[in-house]
């Protein structure tokens, strides 16, 4: 009697276990189906019956985090979408948690998306080529009618593969070129003139590391190093860290750097600015950015953009850490600025989509109304955000709003940024606008972005000198070793047994290939 | 841990050598063995202690001064960012109890039953059956096959099945499971068969007693393995209602490092969250728990590993 009471007992909260788990699962499983078949009607209909919009049910997905308030906005959002299009959109996000692996499985694996975030950092010449996207270049004149009018032409050049247009870049026009940021109460304190070009800098780090007795590089400072040697020697890097052209000017002079007269004469300073201790020992294998040890007063020179500069000097704004930091972008040593390719933020179309028609309609809604942009660029206004004493000011937090209660809204809305429809920040680093100046007038397309490279029939090769590059280029780079001259022969040697030579063809043919259909001499 | 269960059987013995006569050569082996095992259970502390103590401190005297076991200035900045949204970390944390008791319960189940019947010598295409098993660890479809057969064809995009059910019964599970049965004698078998008990009958009341270390053994793996998933997640979780607490905790720093980088420029977030002592503090919420659960769950393991013996 007891043994059977207890098998029962047993068998019951098994059971009970059990159907507690497909209650769990059934509610999703029962639901895909039902709303597949749903969306697949009304595409059939959606696209007869022009006037009015069947309604439908889209998916997109962008990556990086939603807000904590993200249904809040989503909802708001589809009222208005459903007022205006009959649509609503199911927005999701892949987090930044290994999001490239996410992203490419979403495009390969053929799941029905109808919009998502595009860009040349995540692989869009690449996915273009094999298919992954969408060609919009009829669907866009009929369906977003007002992006298609105000995106200009280049602008659609830099998302055309192969004849067909494959995202809807965003129209933004944005400058980042690197720069350093640095202790500008120390510069002045040391009654140095602002930087110029090199010697400038030296003398710079020199009274840091001498008066100050500060690292002026702490930390990490192979970036730091390397961002200046590209710059200032004008050499225009393409696919990787060791072959480019050697300035803007002459882009099919495309060369192993590391043979180059300017790479010797760079180490060779290097190594001195190693022995008078710019940087650290370890400063190749460090974890620690430059950038925190300016913020503990152990450090002066950090690598950054503009915008991120700008986000360095407002953040020690707000910790009020007492000290002055200045901005010098690289351009200056040679006065002209590449602009952001427009695909580097866009947004783009999988070819799985169910609704493309619909998809671009609410793009196009998106990127131009300013109540939608509004709405999803910078969230709920008087909660996340409200106007400032002009159109194009915003105040972050709106009054009587608390940040550590409402982070600020920022999701990845880059994909469909309009400049008219952008907005400043009030309180933000004024720099940033003095910058924009600066750079308009000596702005150049970027012609070396695009230049695709699957790097296919020398994969071996690039493997091996990417490797090379790792263990003898960048010990090289920042003055490491005790012998630079029979390190620089050791890394030529090794470059060439490891067929950096192969590599060279590949990639002159790979461009000139784009020179030559963009008519670039 | 295991410095733990060593310790044991020491103190045990030391208790009993005091009601008798205790000889030099007892005392100088106590003294040396109590202060070895204090100076290795100090070292196995001070690692987590390290973690404690940093997720408690301030960022910049981290960056500035490297970490200490005792800071200067005592910092909650870290455990701030973790909760900013805290109902998010208790849900994970449902999330997370509910599928690894789950998981492991339901694992433990087929996993045994699997082992059980390939163990059996009367059982015709064991071996066969073996080798099928075992082929799926020489040989996978690789990522994106597996992801389009979870989401395509057995619709499992954003529910807790797909948290559940693919690190459910592993190979190297079963195989484990049935080496250990088969060291379980035939006649005990044969014995209870002609006492009249049934396959399920003898497997519930005979076998799952006797492999009571293998079973313990085995739901360690599986509860560690879910407590500590967070890829399945990743690919299949679009709900932030339905995320587990490593997932979660993943995210809140790989979203502190994106804003570090050159594309978080654009987020345009002027505190940046503290990145150093964020990681110490996830370590402490994720494995805080399991530390605190362990000794009451400790006795079982160790009960379940020495006894199970077979006697007659």
């Amino acid at each position: 009697m007891f043994k059977t009471k207890k098998r029962l007992s047993l068998l019951l909260v098994l059971s009970l276990m059990i159907s507690l788990l497909a209650a769990c699962g059934g509610g999703t499983a029962s639901n895909s189906p039902g709303s597949q078949g749903a969306e697949k009607s009304a595409n059939g209909e959606g696209g007869a019956a022009e006037p009015k919009l069947e309604k439908v049910k889209l998916s997109w997905y962008l990556v990086g985090d939603a807000h904590k308030d993200q249904s809040k906005i989503v909802a708001e959002w589809n009222k208005m979408l459903e007022r205006d299009l009959n649509t609503t959109v199911d927005l999701k996000f892949t987090t930044w948690n290994d999001w490239k692996t996410k992203y490419n499985l979403l495009l390969t694996s053929g799941e029905k998306i109808d919009m998502i975030f595009a860009s040349s950092w995540a692989d869009f010449y690449k996915l273009s080529k094999q298919g992954a996207f969408l060609d919009l270049k009829d669907l866009l004149p009929e369906y977003a009618p007002t992006t298609w009018g105000n995106v200009p032409e280049e602008d659609w050049d830099s998302v055309t593969v192969g004849g067909g247009i494959y995202a809807v870049p965003n129209t933004n026009p944005e400058y980042t070129p690197l720069g350093y940021v640095y202790r500008e109460d120390w510069r002045k304190e040391f009654g140095l003139p602002e930087f110029t070009d090199l010697d400038s800098i030296e003398a710079y780090l020199d009274a840091v590391k001498t008066q100050k007795k500060v690292i002026p590089i702490n930390g990490a400072a192979y970036e730091n190093v390397n961002s200046l040697y590209k710059f200032w020697n004008d050499f225009q890097l393409i696919g990787g860290d060791v072959i480019g052209a050697t300035s803007y000017d002459n882009p099919r002079d495309i060369q192993i750097l590391p043979y180059t007269e300017e790479f010797e004469a760079w180490v060779k300073r290097m190594k001195t600015w190693e022995q008078k201790g710019y940087w650290n020992k370890n400063a190749l294998s460090s974890n620690q950015e430059a950038g925190d040890f300016i913020k503990t007063g152990q450090g002066a020179i950090y690598w950054r953009n503009p915008s991120s500069a700008g986000g360095f000097i407002n953040e020690v704004k707000a910790k009020n850490l007492n000290m002055e930091i200045g901005f010098f972008p690289f351009t200056r040593f040679h006065n002209y600025v590449i602009p952001t390719l427009p695909s580097s933020n866009a947004m783009a179309i999988p070819k799985s989509s169910a609704n493309p028609e619909r998809s671009l309609m609410v793009l196009d809604k998106l990127r131009n109304d300013p109540e939608y942009f509004n709405l999803m660029t910078y969230g709920i206004e008087g909660t996340h955000w409200a106007k400032g004493e002009d159109d194009k000011t915003i105040l972050i937090p709106a009054p009587g709003v608390n940040l550590d209660e409402t982070p600020r809204y920022s999701i990845t809305s880059w994909g469909w940024r309009y400049e008219p429809n952008m907005k400043n920040e009030k309180g933000g680093w004024d720099g940033l606008d003095a910058l924009k100046e600066e750079f308009s007038p000596i702005s150049k397309p970027d012609i070396f972005g695009p230049i695709y490279l699957d790097y296919a029939p020398v994969k071996a090769e690039l493997a091996a000198v990417n490797q090379v590059f790792e263990q003898y280029g960048k010990p090289l780079m920042l003055g490491l070793t005790s012998d630079v001259d029979a390190s620089l022969q050791t890394y030529r040697d090794k470059l060439k047994t490891a067929g950096v030579d192969k590599l060279l063809e590949y990639i002159q043919e790979e461009a000139n290939k784009y020179f030559d259909e963009k008519g670039i001499q | 841990m295991n410095v733990q269960a060593e310790k044991w059987p020491v103190a045990r013995k030391a208790n009993k050598g005091s009601k008798i006569k205790e000889d030099k050569a007892t005392i100088v082996f106590n003294v040396i063995g109590y202060t070895l095992l204090t100076v290795i259970s100090l070292v196995c502390l001070i690692p987590f202690w390290l973690i404690v103590a940093g997720s408690f401190t301030d960022e910049m005297e981290i960056i500035s001064e490297g970490f200490k076991l005792f800071p200067h200035t005592i910092s909650f900045e870290a455990y701030k960012s973790v909760f900013t949204t805290p109902e998010q970390i208790y849900r994970a944390y449902g999330v997370t109890i509910g599928v690894t008791a789950a998981g492991s319960l339901l694992g433990l189940l087929l996993t045994s039953m699997a082992g059980y019947v390939l163990s059996r010598k009367d059982f015709m295409y064991r071996n066969n059956l073996s080798f099928f098993i075992y082929f799926t660890t020489l040989f996978s479809g690789g990522l994106i096959p597996w992801y389009i057969m979870m989401t395509k064809y057995l619709g499992l995009k954003d529910s807790y099945w797909a948290l559940i059910l693919p690190p459910l019964v592993s190979a190297w599970n079963i195989i484990l499971m049935r080496n250990f049965m088969k060291s379980i004698p035939d006649s005990v078998i044969e014995s209870a068969k002609i006492d009249g008990a049934g396959d399920f009958l003898i497997y519930r009341r005979i076998i799952l007693p006797l492999s009571t270390p293998g079973l313990a053994t085995i739901g360690l793996f599986l509860a560690l393995g879910y407590w500590n998933d967070w890829f399945n997640a990743n690919v299949f979780i679009t709900s932030d209602n339905k995320y587990p607490l490593q997932f979660l905790l993943y995210k809140i720093l790989s979203s502190a490092a994106v804003l570090r980088t050159q594309t978080g420029a654009y987020l345009a977030a002027n505190v940046v969250p503290p990145a150093e002592t964020l990681k110490m503090a996830v370590a402490v919420v994720a494995t805080g728990p399991i530390i605190l659960l362990y000794p009451f769950v400790q006795k079982y393991f160790v009960k379940g590993l020495t006894i199970g013996a077979v006697k007659g």
